[in-house]
């Protein structure tokens, strides 16, 4: 165990390392940060050479590359143009909704998908199987956002049962334990919990289905049936049991789809998270912002792959030898 | 590389046999194959098939389906039937240059990975375990972004190159399983002894056994282009000087069409997204069957 939590930190560490200099070096490497400023006619030179060095982008790259790692590791991601405040202060004000949309529906989707998937693998070709697997692939088809426009045009729209926008009704105020407030929060929160969770579900269940598939023909899974193992033995503990090592690979990486999915959903819903934060900063072109939600995003894709990597190689003590 | 044209094209024709063998068995992969081409001859023949010039203002602005137009127009009186077959173009465009592209690095650094092992294997599964842990989408968004500051080439062409930059990630891992197994294969001991130089063995004994997984991982990165270049028009990130489906939902969603009800604005790119990347994912998943037979998708 210790030896794989070694390892794991290892690729973690190394991960974030490639992710944070390659952010730096696209942003150099794509344009003057400052080009807006030397094009405006009312800022003179002078200004300009002093923000210049002001913000130290006049020393050398190696300078600014260590200047930039520091801050990082500080938590000093700049300032946002649009915002008028530190980046890491407006990222944290939004992350929470995020994070509150993410993590409830990554676990239940992939629980839905195992399920589902073990079912459609175990009665493969069976009606049941038919009608789940060619929805899954359907509505993998279909991209996050329409989906989301969809859920919005039908419920929001056409019934009227849900909002049209937003994290909480205006006029209720900030974050408050009262039930109104939460029950407020939950009528907001439905829809685009539903539209991640039904496609990240979906999306994940034919991986399922072709992984326990793998494992049906096995010779142990016969031998079994032959022993008279009663059949709900032989589909958890035999088969999908079996089937998990596989699972395990690919559920490991929804998390970073999710986020995918949340940039879209949130953009559709105006949910005032992180996601739809990345959709503002593009129309605004503020570009300490977008980096710094990148850094702050994958960051927390390291660390719940980190996580999910450590439940499962608890759950299944072969994770650990993968 | 000493094999004849005569004979690379004989191989051609064996290939383009076997696609239309695929096709013809397995009812999924028809299925597709025949949406695939509806969508691909209305790109092609976009031209005499639209009722109108897309780029041109035709009628009054936001006016609901008519006779004249038959899904209405948009903000600025655009015929969106119109732009709805001359977007078709944009989507396949960018989705097959960017898939190609993307397989070509994957299938590359999959090689040569999984071939030369130790040093060299470690830098590259190290760059490629961080480009999979990282959200595709999100580093797309940023890099288009990024790029659409310089003004060195159009925006077509920077979306065609990031979205083939984040896509070879999950191909290389998957060639660089194969070639690991492959690599210990009998005849690669005896190409080796025989005294082969590594670029033989990789091109002459190694490529063409892996050929149909890089076909299959082709077919499914097409579509995932495609689900990426929409998604980026929908951000607004699009080229905006050309029609594409993703940019045609943008402007609907910002002039509240959803909230007015307007679906023939919203609603006909949707379903044309959707049927074009169901009708790949379908060819696709028709060759992984026939590749794989174990695999039963359906």
């Amino acid at each position: 165990m210790k030896r794989f939590l070694l390892r794991r930190l290892y690729t973690s560490i190394t991960t974030f390392f490639i992710v944070i200099t390659f952010v730096f070096f696209a942003v150099r490497l794509t344009g003057d940060p400052l080009a807006e400023l030397e094009d405006d006619p009312r800022i003179t030179p002078e200004v300009v050479d002093r923000i210049k060095s002001l913000f130290g982008l006049d020393k050398p790259v190696y300078v600014q590359y260590i200047n930039y790692l520091v801050n990082v590791f500080g938590g000093e991601l700049g300032y946002s143009l649009h915002y008028k405040r530190p980046v890491i202060d407006v990222i944290c004000s939004k992350l929470p909704y995020t994070l509150l949309l993410l993590i409830p529906s990554i676990t239940l989707s992939n629980y839905i998908a195992y399920k589902l998937g073990v079912e459609c693998g175990w009665r493969r070709r069976s009606t049941f199987d038919l009608v789940v697997s060619s929805t899954a692939i359907i509505i993998r088809s279909i991209p996050y956002f329409w989906l989301a426009i969809l859920f919005l045009y039908i419920f929001s729209v056409q019934l009227k049962i849900t909002p049209l926008f937003g994290a909480i009704s205006p006029g209720k105020g900030g974050f408050s334990l009262s039930l109104g407030w939460i029950m407020d929060y939950l009528w907001h929160y439905i829809l685009p919990f539903t539209v991640l969770t039904f496609r990240a579900s979906l999306a994940l269940i034919p991986y399922v289905r072709s992984s326990l598939i793998e494992v049906l023909g096995e010779d142990y899974v016969v031998v079994a049936h032959a022993k008279g193992v009663p059949i709900r033995a032989i589909k958890y503990k035999y088969v999908a049991r079996n089937a998990f090592l596989s699972i395990a690979t690919i559920m490991g990486l929804r998390y970073a789809f999710l986020i995918d999915g949340a940039i879209l959903t949130e953009t559709i819903f105006s949910y005032p998270g992180t996601g739809r934060m990345v959709y503002e900063a593009i129309i605004n072109r503020d570009y300490w912002l977008l980096q710094g939600v990148i850094i702050i995003l994958t960051l927390s894709v390291i660390i719940v792959n980190f996580i999910i990597d450590l439940i499962y190689a608890l759950l299944d003590p072969r994770v650990k030898y993968r | 590389m000493s094999i004849k044209v005569g004979t690379r094209i004989h191989y051609l024709k064996l290939v383009v046999r076997e696609f239309i063998v695929i096709i013809q068995l397995n009812r999924m992969a028809k299925a597709g194959f025949c949406i695939f081409m509806t969508i691909l001859l209305l790109a092609i023949l976009a031209d005499y098939i639209a009722p109108y010039n897309p780029y041109e203002r035709v009628g009054p602005p936001l006016s609901p389906p008519s006779q004249n137009y038959l899904l209405g127009t948009n903000d600025v009186g655009q015929d969106i039937l119109s732009e709805l077959i001359y977007g078709a173009r944009t989507s396949l465009l960018i989705g097959f240059i960017a898939a190609i592209a993307g397989t070509f690095i994957g299938v590359l650094i999959g090689l040569v990975s999984g071939y030369y092992g130790g040093f060299v294997d470690e830098v590259l599964m190290r760059l490629t375990d961080a480009c999979l842990s990282i959200p595709t989408l999100l580093f797309t968004i940023f890099l288009v972004a990024l790029t659409s500051r310089m003004t060195l080439f159009p925006a077509i062409c920077s979306i065609i190159i990031v979205i083939s930059l984040t896509s070879w990630p999950g191909i290389a891992r998957l060639v660089r399983s194969r070639v690991l197994s492959i690599k210990e294969a009998p005849y690669i001991e005896s190409a080796i002894a025989m005294g082969a130089s590594s670029t033989r063995i990789i091109f002459r004994h190694i490529l063409p056994n892996i050929a149909p997984i890089v076909i299959v991982a082709l077919v499914m990165t097409t579509a995932r282009a495609i689900l990426v270049e929409v998604s980026l028009g929908f951000l607004g990130l699009g080229d905006p000087t050309v029609k594409s489906w993703g940019m045609m939902i943008h402007y609907a969603v910002k002039r509240n069409a959803i909230i007015l009800g307007m679906w023939w604005w919203f609603i006909p790119p949707g379903i044309l997204i959707s049927l074009l990347t169901l009708s790949i994912y379908l060819v696709g998943m028709g060759l992984e069957e026939y590749y794989n037979p174990r695999l039963r998708y359906v």
